[in-house]
């Protein structure tokens, strides 16, 4: 993966096929605390302590049909974290969900950039309908904190059952993200 | 700033568009999104699905995205559905090709077959 919105999309993906409903989502760029803090929550099937483990193991996919069992996803989100001297953690419970956290160092050289951070979300908000995001993007510096709070279950609610793929929702969803990551500066982070 | 306002109107528009349709989805387009697909670019493929229904004002289109479906070595795929067809596989997607796709076949209805890697049911 190129950039850490790529990874970002792996893992949404991972959430919806463990049967999420709500997706709760949490970008902290922090420049004081020199920190990039991605905190993905889901309420899908979960995991016993044994597959958690195997999660991290490249060797190991929960697609039982395929023959090459092989799962890059989470092994390469956690080697990616790790080498920018962050961290990368995920706690599941079977039958509550999952939550997985993982921080970059935000001025260390190996650290990936965030990349298109905008693209990332509108593929997961519009082609997963049936899953309610809940996002929030918070900038903090010295002294000032700016956040952006974007939830889809109240825009569905106002759609009364347009689907999120119409022409103009789309650019109102796009739009709405735009500023948002401008205001928290995601953009060229 | 985007507001409520806006969004009513979308709906009040939308709803006026569907009274003169019968069906609300037309064409449904699957983009597989798994650890492979988005590693060759599923990502940029989703998005240009999405400019080019907004652009085009394609109202009875449906993008949704899936997991991996055991094709990796011809990432990016899209899945073509439409009702009382048979669905058409596009693989080694890109934007341009995807460009292709949408007048060709989603607008005009014509498969682009240099494209497809495999039809079902």
């Amino acid at each position: 993966m190129q950039d850490i919105s790529l990874h970002l999309l792996d893992i949404i993906e991972n959430s919806v096929r463990a049967g999420a409903k709500h997706i709760r989502i949490r970008i902290i760029n922090d420049a004081q605390e020199n920190v990039l803090r991605f905190i993905i929550e889901d309420d899908g099937c979960g995991m016993d302590a044994e597959t958690l483990a195997l999660a991290q193991d490249p060797f190991y996919s929960s697609k039982e049909e395929r023959v090459k069992k092989v799962g890059l996803g989470i092994p390469l989100f956690k080697q990616n974290a790790e080498l920018s001297n962050g961290s990368f953690t995920i706690t599941s419970e079977p039958g509550l969900g999952t939550v997985l956290t993982a921080e970059f160092e935000r001025d260390n050289i190996d650290r990936l950039p965030m990349g298109n951070l905008k693209d990332t979300l509108l593929g997961a908000i519009l082609g997963h309908q049936d899953v309610d995001f809940h996002l929030s993007l918070i900038y903090r510096d010295q002294d000032k904190e700016q956040s952006f709070h974007f939830n889809t279950e109240f825009i569905k609610e106002e759609l009364g059952g347009i689907p999120l793929t119409y022409p103009d929702v789309i650019e109102y969803i796009e739009q709405s993200l735009n500023e948002g990551i401008q205001n928290t500066n995601m953009e060229d982070v | 700033m985007k507001t409520l306002a806006d969004l009513k109107k979308i709906r009040e528009k939308a709803q006026e568009e569907m009274k003169l349709r019968n069906s609300q989805v037309r064409i449904k387009i699957v983009v597989g999104m798994g650890t492979s697909g988005i590693a060759m670019g599923a990502r940029e493929v989703m998005k240009t699905f999405l400019e080019e229904i907004s652009q085009r004002n394609l109202t009875d289109v449906l993008v949704t995205q899936t997991g991996e479906k055991g094709l990796s070595s011809m990432e990016p795929v899209v899945d073509v559905i439409e009702e009382g067809k048979p669905t058409v596989t596009y693989g080694n997607m890109t934007p341009e090709k995807v460009r292709k796709v949408v007048v060709e076949h989603i607008v005009n209805g014509r498969i682009v077959s240099d494209y497809v890697v495999a039809t079902g049911k």
